[in-house]
Formats: C-alpha cells, structure tokens, sequence
C-alpha cells in the first residue's frame, strides 16, 4: 500500500516535473513586447505599484496566473482580455521569458 | 480620535496617490515581520511547491511591489481569488496586518539596483 502510494507520488511528481509545452524564450520575447511590456516592463520590473513586477519569477507560477484569468478562475478585468489573446503555446512561452530575465524578485523569510 | 485617524489615514492615502506611482499603502514593516511565521512554510523555501490543487512553485514575493501584494491578499480574504491555503490565511488577516505584510514582503527584493524600463 505504502510502495503503491509512493509510486503514485514520485508519478504525479515527474509529470509536474514535465512542462506540458516546451517553452520558446524568443517567442516569449516577441509576445512580451507586444502585450504585456507596457504594464509589466520588457525586463519584468513594473514601476507601476499595482502592476506586479515579474522578473525572475517562477515560471509554473507565471503561467498558472495566465491560465486562471484566462480560464476567469482568477478575476482580473485588465488581465482577463490580455491572457484571452494568449494561446496555450504563448502563455509558456511568456512565462519561460519573464522567469528567465534578471531577478527583481526574491524569496523572503 | 476615530475621525482624526480616519481622516489622517485618507490624506495619507490621496497624497501617496498624488504623489507618485512608487506609494505603496502604509504599512509597517516591523509589524508585518512578526506575521511572517504564517507565510513562511511557503514562500521562505526555495523552490517550494504547492501541492494543492495544483502542482507549481509558490512564488517569490520578496522586492514585489506592496501595493500588489495586499490586493493579492484582499482578494484571498474576500474570495476573488481561490486557493484554499492562501483564503485561509488572508482570512485571519485584518486590514492593518495586510498592509504591515505587504509593506514587509516589499521591502529588501534585490529590486533596489536601479529598475529599467
């Protein structure tokens, strides 16, 4: 039951593990700039408090974000029309570009 | 009393609005670190995952801008926003303990090397 169980873990871990779509730096680049620099910056440092800053960010967490407001599960009016424009491919692809530029961010204690 | 705070506060409010897109909603930082053993478990581990519903890391909060992070956790508390640990935990937060978070949290990011555009 135990071994059962742990495999099902180590599982459900490896295909976490996965990214669904394999992401495309450039191609992220390219959407950035036409959607979401404006608000967010090129490089991910905001300088608009309500708009988070992005740098450096995990990716799985970028792209989570995009799939809720574009699935509406998280409310955002401005958000909701820009991850509506993005397809599947793009909102990988947004999110591995964001999280590879420098950190603005930092995990805190 | 109340009023004057009330109305103290509302300045406060309009002239940070007024004066610059930096203003952040007044917090203490020092208050906000005493909250922190409740954010920890999450956001103080490198690369730790939420397991619950969905596997992706938690993200980073240190440097974000304060006035992000307490709409984040208002809209936990009022149920905007859905993820069960997170509307849980903005529950048992007042008003004044969010901005101390917020103000906390934003602070000390490697952020402060000059932002570019």
């Amino acid at each position: 039951m135990t071994t059962h169980l742990q495999a099902t873990l180590l599982l459900a871990a490896s295909l976490a593990a996965l990214p669904a779509i394999a992401a495309d730096v450039a191609a992220g680049q390219a959407k950035v700039k036409e959607v979401c620099q404006a608000c967010h910056g090129l490089d991910g440092n905001s300088q608009t408090p309500d708009y988070p800053r992005l740098g450096g960010q995990y990716p799985d967490y970028l792209a989570k974000a995009l799939r809720d407001y574009k699935s509406g599960a998280r409310k955002n009016p401005i958000m909701a029309g820009f991850a509506a424009a993005l397809t599947a491919k793009d909102i990988e692809d947004v999110a591995a570009y964001y999280a590879s530029q420098p950190e603005v961010l930092a995990r805190k204690y | 009393m109340i009023r004057y705070c009330v109305l103290a506060t509302f300045t406060l409010v309009l002239s940070a609005a007024a004066s610059a897109q930096t203003a952040a909603p007044a917090g203490d930082p020092a208050k906000g670190r005493e909250l922190t053993r409740m954010c920890e478990g999450c956001h103080g581990i490198e690369g730790w995952r939420t397991a619950f519903p969905e596997v992706y890391r938690v993200p980073k909060l240190g440097g974000q801008h304060a006035t992000y992070l307490a709409q984040a956790l208002h809209e936990y508390k009022s149920g905007d926003r859905s993820h069960p640990s997170m509307r849980a935990i903005a529950g048992s937060l007042s008003d004044a303990d969010i901005a101390n978070l917020a103000a906390y949290y934003a602070q000390g990011g490697p952020q402060t090397r000059t932002a570019s555009k």
